[in-house]
């Protein structure tokens, strides 16, 4: 028997055992696109609808204004008064409100005058990212008032500020987190798939003692895994593109690059994982070993450290070496160049390198172990 | 009132009648033997049995105690050994007997004198710190007796107990039923190794869920008082063998390692008439007498007459 | 000793042969608090930026120093032409590229209101969005400078807002998101072992060995789970002492409060692992399931990274089926509000209700017998 048909053997019965266990491969196929759906309208950095409470110690035309600046901006929802310091601690320890607005007593007269006068912003730190839009929101929203009530005022000769900000944003014009983390979502669960799945399929055989058998027959080590990993990849390869079609569909994800292109990226990634699955497994001696170990080494990481939802440039030094090891990153930039920024391997072709170099080493590795393994 | 009684026991499972209007009884001090190909039911019964599964309908009264009503007291008054040996494999001998002890509640005088015991019995002395893992298929098929009769039951469930263990072993564990037995202690074996039901005081055979004979060893190979087994070596036995099939007298052969048996119809025939057929059919028999009907014989003829 | 103990005894005697995971287990969790608590940042730092100065004077020079001076941005190149910009877009050395065209020098000693055009990546919307924002304020600081300088405007603003941003006035994104991966190495950590560990047994048959002994169902849960119960509860003091020791996330509330509330969230781990094992026959699939089912729709929909409160109104009432979420703001709130019962009863009792309900389904669902 040809080593090829030997490895097709094996593949098969693997079919099949994936094809029997429905609920895996119920799993393995659909819920990726499920999460997509789900996570994809769910997840967002967007902040809308920040809940904002009131203490106006004023009550005058000019405070007036000022609340309906905020309320008409559209970022902010008034959730009501606070009559005292007691109820302000009350609606922020209850995380009822983000902030607090307190407007002094002498605001509108001090204004009308042409004094300098502040308003009291407080604001719940607890969700850092959140606070530091608030304070932005409500910072531009404030000098667009005083603005305002300086030229009312009369006060100096500027008809606006002298610089302004003409912000314009590239490949995603409205700023939709969500298209920022669908490529992310993608990495994630393809890796989640391939590497769980690979490794759990092997250290199995191992524990139930099968594997015994099939070293016995003259099988050989490499036709073995991979007849193995081949359904594995089929099923994450099919999971991937479905993902990005149902992104496509459902959220209006652009494809501006080549869809060959995007087969082979992601196919390259894949082998990776599928490497690292099998490294795993030539590690773990039971499932249960196998499942932490591919945890902590791929979903945490592919989670965290791959830019999909931290960026990395913000991460301190040390840990952005540490990035480098991880194949996620190198994939989301060429996976993100494709689908968004429509360019090609021209443009990435550090990340796929890196990412054939992740491929061969793991897949090296692994069959030195599990080839030292199967003697 | 005997130690085990079954009574048109049943269990369905959707469609599939897995044990079909079962009854039998055991008594104590009986090695009651259940064999059956595999699929039979026998596992279902026993597991019935044990209160592990709970039957579609008729009743069993294990140790006096009914198996529907009160599952758990009977749990107490049972010992079970599995097919896998269930023990932990990661835990040593002692470990295991320690722990098995533990969970049917024996104090520390009486387990240290079952411990004892089932380290002689198990020949592990000197062993105990071992983990079991390690032991081969028949020191573990010893230990798991061992703990399974810890809390010393007068009944004991063993579901092939004997499966991948080495000829020699599995003799050694079959004195140590016979042990039991001595001791007054009903034993329900399944097996599907015929040689080890010959073991056994009475068996009943199972096939597709239903009782299809019941007795004792010696009252199911009456079955074949008026037909005689002829034992047939010939050098060409496939050839031997089609030529008994075409045979009147002859009822119906099979292989029996190199020798074949034929079933004659009456006992009117005898061996050297069937020799003489032989020999003028171009077989020369090497030899050609009546033997003693085996299990195996009587299973072949009950599975075939169930079938049809 | 009770048959509980021995059980419980069994289960640590087993993890003791296998010191791979026991490692894994106990380091796993440090290895990954540091991780991600170095990772974990929504903070926005050194934002590369190209720099087109089509002016070239002083005054643009000045400009640009000021971006360079800030911590938010990292002036990675100075071209001349607009052209170049897209090059360091399309590969990713830049997020921003800032435009300062040819006669800012002049309008600006003029008095004469100018433009200055920022491009963004916008693939990543939120980082996009901070630094925009980062831009956008020191643009507008500088301008207010300028003009003061040059007797424009009377000096400082009309209005101005002062702020105060309670419980993490530095604005740390670490103390939100190290809290949240207290809740969620418990997790991942305790159901997976407890769901596994389980559905082993069965595998191997030692489940049915123990199901004919005359050993309690209870006895047999309380068993499997208090080892892993335990296992936890080390992890979360491990996961307490480096995060308040090594990076300072204040714990401003009660140490009791907070382990208690931890073992009524280990009921809500434990019982969905138990829940898990009933559901699966094999190891792979409860693996699986407890992960894509429960885990990861928990780290996503809970509160832990994205604030629900972005989330639109349709998934927000589905989010109040997640123990995770409640346990977030009792941890939020003990860490950095100092908060107690009193104000965090509702969740706790949430909590509670939960844990109590998912573990009493899965002990009814996990008979003796079959059937």
């Amino acid at each position: 028997m040809s080593a090829l048909w030997k490895t097709v053997a094996v593949a098969r019965k693997e079919m099949r055992q994936i094809g029997r266990d429905r609920r895996t491969l119920l799993i393995l196929l659909f819920v990726p696109v499920f999460f997509l759906l789900v996570y994809g309208y769910a997840l967002n950095f967007d902040i809308r609808h920040i809940r904002i409470a009131v203490q106006d110690n004023d009550r005058s035309t000019e405070s007036r204004d000022v609340i309906s600046s905020f309320v008409n901006s559209g970022y902010f929802d008034l959730y009501g008064e606070v009559p005292n310091d007691e109820a302000i601690s009350r609606v922020i320890d209850r995380n009822q409100v983000r902030a607090v607005l307190i407007i002094p007593a002498r605001f509108g007269r001090d204004v009308a005058a042409g004094h300098f006068t502040r308003v009291q912003l407080i604001v719940d730190g607890d969700n850092a990212n959140t606070a530091t839009t608030v304070v932005g929101y409500v910072r531009g929203l404030i000098s667009a008032t005083s603005a305002r009530y300086e030229m009312q005022a009369g006060l100096g000769s500027l008809q606006g500020p002298l610089l302004t900000v003409e912000p314009r944003v590239f490949y995603n014009a409205e700023l939709r987190s969500t298209l920022f983390l669908v490529p992310g979502l993608i990495a994630y669960i393809a890796m989640l798939t391939a590497v769980v799945s690979t490794a759990l399929s092997i250290v199995r055989e191992k524990e139930v003692g099968t594997m015994e058998q099939v070293r016995m027959s003259p099988i050989g080590p490499v036709p073995y895994i991979l007849g193995k990993t081949a359904p594995y990849f089929l099923v994450s390869l099919v999971s991937s593109m479905s993902i990005v079609v149902a992104a496509m569909v459902l959220f209006d994800m652009p494809m501006r690059g080549s869809w060959l292109v995007l087969l082979g990226v992601v196919s390259l990634f894949l082998v990776g994982a599928l490497a690292f699955g099998l490294l795993i497994s030539s590690i773990a001696d039971t499932q249960q070993v196998a499942f932490q170990l591919a945890l902590l080494t791929s979903f945490l990481p592919t989670l965290m450290l791959s830019g999909f939802i931290f960026p990395i440039s913000s991460m301190p030094t040390f840990l952005q070496v540490v990035t480098h090891i991880v194949p996620a990153r190198y994939f989301l930039v060429a996976l993100r160049g494709i689908v968004l920024k429509g360019v090609g391997p021209s443009v990435f072709w550090s990340d796929l390198l890196a990412l054939g170099i992740f491929a061969v080493a793991i897949l090296g590795l692994a069959s030195l172990r599990l080839r030292r393994q199967w003697a | 009132m005997n130690a085990i009684e079954v009574r048109h026991l049943t269990r369905r499972f959707g469609s599939f009648v897995a044990v079909n209007d079962v009854s039998f009884d055991v008594r104590a001090g009986e090695i009651f033997g259940f064999l059956g190909s595999n699929g039979a039911g026998k596992s279902t019964t026993i597991r019935m049995l044990c209160g592990l599964l709970r039957p579609s309908s008729g009743s069993a009264r294990v140790g006096g105690i009914d198996v529907m009503d009160d599952p758990e007291s009977v749990k107490r008054r049972i010992g079970y050994m599995s097919q896998r040996f269930s023990l932990y494999e990661k835990l040593t001998v002692d470990q295991n007997i320690a722990f098995f002890g533990g969970i049917y509640g024996l104090d520390a005088g009486r387990l240290a004198a079952r411990r004892a015991f089932v380290l002689d019995m198990a020949g592990l002395r000197g062993r105990e710190s071992t983990l079991t893992g390690a032991l081969s298929a028949g020191w573990r098929q010893r230990l798991a007796l061992g703990c399974a009769i810890l809390h010393e039951p007068p009944i004991v469930f063993l579901d092939e107990p004997t499966g991948g263990v080495d000829p020699l072993s599995r003799r050694q564990f079959w004195r140590l039923i016979d042990d039991l037995s001595r001791a007054g202690v009903a034993v329900l074996v399944t097996t599907h190794y015929l040689d080890e039901a010959e073991h056994c005081h009475r068996v009943a055979i199972i096939q597709a869920g239903r009782l299809a004979a019941h007795g004792t060893v010696k009252e199911l190979k009456a079955i074949f008082a008026s037909r005689p087994i002829l034992e047939v070596r010939a050098a060409e036995a496939v050839a031997a063998m089609r030529a008994l099939d075409a045979m009147p007298e002859v009822e119906k052969t099979s292989i029996f390692g190199t020798a074949v048996h034929a079933v004659l119809r009456s006992s009117e025939t005898t061996p050297a008439m069937i020799a003489a057929r032989l020999e003028s059919a171009g077989i020369r028999p090497l030899s050609c007498g009546v033997v003693e009907p085996s299990l195996e014989d009587v299973f072949l003829d009950v599975a075939e007459r169930t079938a049809a | 000793m009770t048959r509980l103990t021995h059980v419980i005894r069994k289960e640590f005697l087993e993890l003791r042969q296998d010191p791979r995971l026991f490692g894994i287990v106990i380091m796993a969790p440090i290895i990954q608090l540091t991780m991600l608590g170095y990772a974990a940042t929504t903070d926005v730092r050194n934002v590369p930026l190209v720099v087109v100065d089509q002016d070239g004077s002083s005054e643009s020079r000045d400009l640009v120093s000021r971006f360079e001076a800030s911590q938010s941005f990292m002036v990675i190149d100075r071209v001349s032409s607009v052209r170049q910009i897209d090059r360091y877009l399309d590969t990713g050395e830049a997020w921003m590229a800032l435009t300062i065209p040819a006669d800012y020098g002049e309008r600006v000693s003029e008095g004469t209101p100018t433009t200055i055009q920022v491009v963004a990546d916008g693939t990543d919307a939120n980082s996009t969005n901070v630094a925009l924002g980062y831009a956008g304020a020191l643009i507008a600081d500088y301008a207010r400078e300028l003009a003061a300088a040059s007797g424009l405007v009377a000096g400082p603003p009309l209005v101005s807002a002062e702020v105060r941003v309670w419980f993490n006035p530095q604005l740390e994104s670490r103390d939100f998101m190290i809290p949240g991966i207290l809740a969620l190495l418990l997790l991942v950590v305790t159901t997976n072992l407890s769901s596994m560990a389980i559905v082993r047994e069965r595998e191997l048959g030692t489940l049915e060995q123990l199901n004919v002994t005359p050993i309690a169902r209870w006895e047999l849960i309380l068993g499997k789970m208090l080892p892993y119960a335990l296992i936890g509860l080390i992890d979360v003091l491990l996961v307490v002492v480096v995060a308040v020791f090594w990076f300072e996330v204040p714990l401003r509330g009660s140490l009791t409060l907070l382990l208690l509330m931890c073992m009524v969230y280990l009921l809500t781990t434990l019982g969905l692992g138990l829940f898990v094992s009933t559901i699966s026959s094999t190891q792979q699939q409860a693996m699986m399931t407890a992960s894509f089912f429960f885990l990861i729709p928990m780290v996503f929909l809970s509160g832990f990274i994205f604030p629900i409160e972005n989330m639109p109104a349709v998934f927000q009432p589905v989010t109040y089926l997640i123990p995770l979420r409640y346990f977030l703001v009792i941890l939020r709130g003990i860490f950095l509000k100092g908060v107690g019962l009193e104000t965090l009863w509702p969740e706790a009792l949430a909590l509670l209700g939960w844990g109590v309900g998912i573990l009493t389904l899965a002990t009814l669902r996990s008979s003796k017998r079959l059937a």
